[in-house]
């Protein structure tokens, strides 16, 4: 037997699809409509039993010779006598189904074993086609049956079913598995939101320890910064002999302990000064200064620091950026910082400030050095409190460490910024960068626009070591329309006045430290100062020799005249500072 | 699940079975329509087999129940269409749908059921109706 095709039923539903197989078959075989109807029938009966009392069943469509064998095999209890069944003894519906069936085939046989099952045998003989189909022919049909699989309809939508369930089941499981994924990222979220509250509260921690350090170091500065004063203004004393004469060693070890107090009192007013800008208590005081002005006064301030062995201080022309308008004191600060850290960090080569008008409004000072240079990962770290780098010539120098982390807070007061470049072995650069004209983050308080208002005036220096001899100057001078800047003596006054660069300076002439007269010739010496008209206000009256050396440098000379009504003596200077061409606005004392 | 339509001509119930009919389907359209021919006190009631290509025991007795039970709820039975190869395997399996009246055409099926239901019918399908 040759088989042609095996279909599987499982129900009812499969009853359709074994009466359109055997239609089909029969067709192809070559029987006529009748006998297709009489097959397709007969295999109906059948398949309907074996489903009914068989639970589903195997049929196969087989070609032996010129007959057709449908072969229908459950797997059911089995039927006990499959002859009675077959004789019509059965007495049930269900041997009526299989009764039928054999009147419309050939041949029908019933093998049946109980609890094992039970096969029908139905055999048709091709009516009319006189030869027997070979082999080629039976493969043509068979392909033609696998090509139109008339597949159980309801089967298939049941397949789709399944499908759609398992489809639904993974769907659900997916949903499960987000849920789940969703919970874990709301307690992830959970766990966020609790660092942040906890970050906040580290901040606002930080914030507070901030403040104490602030405070701490104002205040501590301010402690430090007294006794300090009284060291070395005592060391001072001892130096000018002032208690009887001091033996070489004596000299020395005074100078030692001066030095060192010096020393002190220096990082002392950086960390003072750190300090009140981290608290906010420095007021930026603008006033209108031309760049050239500036690189003057720092010019003579640093020349002193260039150590004269192959460093080169060089200032570029600064005539092209012209006037500026915000503090210039401040900018004096950064600028001096970066150059004594260059001068600092540098052995060979030069030193150069140059200065750039942007057309943007700023301008960009830089400070450029051939010295040691910096390592990347030290750029950041200067520009914090104590952030030295250890090297070499670090050991050598002395530093505070807190110029440069001042010089960033002095530079973002004034609106600007700091930043440089730098590489290592071979140079660094160091930048300013603000605004042409500061302008005040708020409209500020009375008393800062007092203050600036005050810095619109007229400066004046008062050198003189004498504080009552100060005071009673500044009762002339002070009515309201100029500044006065004091200086306790000579060098204290040298370093005033190019501070401050003021319009007139008054200078005793007897003073501890640096006498009237070397002072006047500092002041003469150094360009930023020399211009500077210097009214000489002495109780000591001038020899002729004195005369003749203050000839020629002096605006005037003024007598402190203790008798004198104040009236009297507030007219002197004032006739005096006319004669000079300062004529400061005459409110008072007319 | 799908059902065989069952659509009312005035006093008549109309049935056109169009599918290859398993088992199931054939038990649902008796259930359906029993009930259909009590809802609508229908008189009559007219099959189409034409379609159906195969005619077996089953469906053939399941034709024979609903034409005995649509008598007992009074209304009269045709089937019609029956194609010749189904009705020579019916008669060969042996079954001859006693208590069914057949038809060849629908045409003649109405006729038979509007003559078995009388006069009164044939005017108050011309009337309208009445009963």
């Amino acid at each position: 037997m040759t088989v042609l095709l095996a279909v599987n039923i499982r129900d009812e539903q499969g009853i359709v699809v074994a009466r359109q197989r055997t239609r089909q078959v029969s067709e192809l075989l070559g029987f006529d409509p009748q006998d297709q109807i009489r097959l397709a029938t007969a295999a109906s009966e059948v398949v309907r039993n074996a489903v009914q009392f068989g639970r589903g069943c195997r049929v196969e469509f087989g070609v032996a010779g010129r007959t057709l064998l449908i072969n229908v095999q459950d797997n059911g209890p089995g039927i006990a006598d499959p002859q009675a069944v077959l004789d019509g003894r059965a007495g049930s519906a269900n041997g009526l189904g299989l009764v039928s069936a054999r009147r419309l085939v050939d041949d029908l046989t019933i093998e049946s074993q109980p609890q094992v099952g039970t096969t029908v045998r139905l055999k048709k003989t091709f009516a009319r086609s006189g030869s027997v189909p070979t082999d080629q022919k039976l493969g043509q049909i068979i392909a033609e049956l696998l090509k139109s699989s008339p597949e159980d309809p309801f089967s298939e939508v049941r397949q789709q079913n399944r499908d759609l369930l398992k489809t639904l089941d993974e769907l659900r499981e997916r949903e499960t598995r987000l849920a789940e994924l969703n919970r874990e990222l709301e307690e992830t979220n959970r766990g966020v939101m609790a660092l942040y509250a906890e970050l906040d509260e580290k901040a606002e921690a930080i914030r507070r320890v901030s403040d104490l350090k602030s405070r701490f170091l104002s205040n501590m500065s301010h402690e430090f910064r007294t006794p300090l004063n009284s060291i070395v203004s005592l060391t001072q004393l001892l130096l000018d002999r002032a208690d009887g004469p001091l033996r070489d060693e004596q000299v020395k070890q005074v100078n030692f302990v001066r030095r060192a107090a010096v020393g002190l009192s220096e990082l002392v007013n950086d960390l003072l000064d750190l300090a009140k800008v981290e608290a906010g208590k420095v007021v930026v005081r603008p006033n209108t200064f031309l760049a050239a002005d500036l690189f003057a006064a720092l010019r003579g301030m640093m020349r002193p620091l260039t150590t004269g062995d192959g460093v080169a201080l060089t200032f570029d022309d600064a005539a092209a950026v012209g006037a500026l308008h915000t503090d210039e004191g401040k900018v004096a600060q950064i600028l001096r910082n970066f150059l004594s850290n260059a001068l600092k960090f540098t052995e060979h080569g030069e030193v150069r400030l140059t200065a750039l008008a942007h057309a943007d409004g700023t301008i960009q000072f830089a400070v450029s050095d051939t010295g040691i240079g910096i390592a990347a990962c030290d750029r950041e770290r200067i520009f914090e409190e104590f952030g030295q780098i250890e090297n070499a010539v670090q050991s050598k120098v002395k530093g505070t460490g807190l110029g440069l982390p001042l010089s960033k807070r002095l530079a973002e007061l004034l609106g600007g910024r700091v930043w440089l470049t730098s590489e290592p072995g071979v140079g660094s650069t160091f930048y300013l960068s603000l605004p042409r004209n500061y302008s005040a983050p708020t409209a500020g308080t009375p008393g800062e626009r007092s203050r600036r208002a005050e810095s619109t005036r007229p400066t004046f220096l008062l050198i003189d070591d004498d504080e009552i001899a100060r005071y009673l100057l500044r009762g002339l001078l002070e009515n309201g329309t100029v500044n006065l800047v004091e200086a306790e003596g000579g060098r204290d006054g040298v370093r005033q006045a190019k501070l401050h660069h003021p319009r007139a300076i008054f200078l005793d002439l007897m003073m501890p430290d640096l006498s009237g007269f070397d002072t006047l010739d500092q002041l003469k010496a150094d360009p930023d100062t020399r211009d500077t008209p210097v009214f000489v206000y002495t109780s000591h009256t001038p020899s002729a020799a004195e005369q003749a050396r203050l000839a020629g440098k002096v605006a005037g000379i003024l007598a402190k005249a203790p008798t004198a009504s104040r009236e009297a003596a507030g007219r002197v200077v004032w006739e005096a500072l006319e004669h000079a061409g300062i004529a400061p606005p005459r409110v008072t004392h007319a | 699940m799908e059902r065989i339509p069952i659509i009312r001509m005035s006093k008549f119930l109309l049935v056109s079975i169009q599918v290859d009919m398993h088992d199931r389907l054939a038990l649902a359209l008796q259930e359906d329509l029993t009930a259909k021919i009590n809802e609508t006190n229908a008189r009559g009631v007219l099959i189409d087999i034409s379609s159906l290509e195969l005619v077996d025991s089953f469906i053939g007795r399941i034709i024979g129940t609903i034409a005995s039970m649509a008598r007992v709820l009074d209304a009269e039975t045709v089937v019609v269409g029956m194609q010749p190869a189904v009705a020579i395997t019916l008669v060969e399996l042996g079954m001859s749908l006693p208590g069914v009246r057949t038809a060849l055409t629908v045409e003649r099926g109405m006729q038979i059921l509007e003559r078995a239901i009388g006069p009164t019918v044939t005017e108050g399908t011309d009337a309208g109706p009445e009963e």
